[in-house]
């Protein structure tokens, strides 16, 4: 019983590991730090998936929330240690892109690809809220956009890319 | 409630992505228990953030699956120490991988379902086809057949709107009966056609045939049946001055059976 729950976890890392690396990845900026953090999500899964209700969500969806929370986490604690302030939204809008294009075009066919017709709007939500882990509260109150438009923006930026990415 | 309002607010993304408050969540969860059409769209959202994020992914550095994986193991060893706690942890681990035994099941299941019905499916569609092109080529046939009658009629409004057609009535030899039939006679061309107006039916063994006199002598203009429809062409004839119809036996005579004689018609 146990080598095959080993079984599952390992299948879980080899089908999705790489996926939520990238996830991770964006969030962070930084490998070595993101290793750290796929790590804990990993053990966090192991841990955790007892508590895993198939019926509110897709396995995938929940690791991806564990993933993403994670990272987000760890970047909130580093920032808070280093410079004691977070960056505001508006200084990194569009630096991740050019930090991360190497290992953006390796794998898959690239964030810049994905998001390159968006319209701007729509992109800039997606990056903020999918790829940097900001709250739609935090894009809100920030960048002076309603809730509802967060929102809805969002939505539609992720069924564009839905679309996108099942061709 | 308006379901597509609810569904383009992009509430359904917020909650994919763990972006909604306690109360919030509990609301959803209230809506996609009530209505299946967001449990479905919810589900295209959260398949389209799974293609997303594979579709983005990064390789993470080769040994980093295995450090997990020991990882694990030595988390495990202790947790294992009482027979109590293996019981507890097993349990709920387990499920999950039942889980994903059964939707492997599951998926198993439905993929051979939709091969057998598939597969009906193709067989009524083969069925329906092959009736279709059955009727295709009946259709076909009687298409023809109409379109030869009609040839034929044409043919013969030819001859008989013709005026170097001659036509020759020939009328009941015996008196009583009431038989008639003509000849349509080309007296240049020589070419001759009958047509039966009124001749009994006559047994299997019998067959009518058409005679010419030319110069005192019957000249034989070959053999018919009793159920002719529209203009046959007979045998060619020069100079005759009579017709007359006879019933011989099967394949006509070489000289006419006088006493049968049915009809006959001199040419005017």
């Amino acid at each position: 019983m146990k080598g095959q729950d080993k079984e599952a976890l390992a299948y879980l890392y080899n089908k999705y590991g790489a996926a939520l690396y990238g996830v991770a990845q964006r969030i962070i900026k930084n490998d070595d730090v993101t290793s750290e953090v796929i790590q804990d999500v990993f053990l966090k899964i192991w841990n955790k998936i007892p508590s895993y209700d198939s019926k509110k969500g897709r396995l995938f969806t929940w690791m991806l929330n564990l993933t993403r929370n994670a990272a987000i986490d760890k970047i909130r604690s580093k920032e808070i240690k280093k410079s004691g302030k977070t960056d505001s939204v508006e200084d990194n809008v569009y630096t991740i892109d050019q930090q991360n294009s190497a290992e953006m075009s390796v794998d898959g066919i690239g964030v810049k690809e994905l998001m390159g017709d968006l319209v701007e709007e729509q992109r800039f939500i997606v990056q903020k809220i999918y790829f940097e882990g900001y709250t739609h509260s935090e894009i809100s109150k920030e960048c002076d956009i309603p809730l509802g438009t967060v929102k809805s923006r969002l939505r539609s930026a992720l069924s564009h890319l839905r679309k996108r990415v099942r061709k | 409630m308006d379901i597509k309002e609810y569904i383009s607010s992009g509430i359904l993304e917020a909650y994919a992505l763990d972006g909604l408050s306690s109360e919030e969540r509990r609301g959803v969860e209230d809506m996609l228990a009530q209505y299946p059409e967001l449990r479905a769209e919810l589900n295209a959202i959260e398949e389209g953030l799974e293609a997303l994020a594979l579709e983005t992914a990064i390789t993470p550095p080769s040994d980093l699956g295995a450090s997990i994986l020991s990882q694990i193991e030595d988390k495990e060893a202790p947790a294992g120490a009482t027979a109590e706690t293996k019981v507890v942890a097993m349990q709920p681990k387990t499920s999950v991988w039942a889980y994903v035994a059964a939707a492997s099941i599951a998926l198993a299941a439905i993929a051979s379902f939709l091969a057998y019905d598939y597969h009906t499916k193709w067989q009524s569609a083969q069925n329906a086809f092959a009736q279709l092109q059955a009727n295709n080529e009946l259709m076909a046939s009687q298409y023809n057949q109409v379109n030869q009658k009609l040839e034929q009629l044409e043919d013969d409004i030819e001859i008989i709107g013709n005026s170097d057609f001659q036509r020759v009535n020939m009328g009941a030899v015996n008196e009583g009966d009431n038989y008639t039939a003509s000849i349509y006679w080309n007296a240049k061309t020589e070419e001759a056609f009958l047509s039966i107006q009124n001749l009994k039916q006559l047994s299997e063994e019998q067959q009518y045939q058409l005679w010419a006199i030319v110069d005192g002598k019957p000249v034989d203009m070959g053999v018919f049946d009793f159920d002719v429809k529209g203009l046959l062409k007979m045998k060619s004839v020069a100079n005759a001055a009579t017709f007359a119809v006879t019933i011989e036996p099967k394949g006509g005579s070489v000289n006419p059976t006088l006493e049968a004689m049915q009809v006959a018609g001199n040419v005017g």
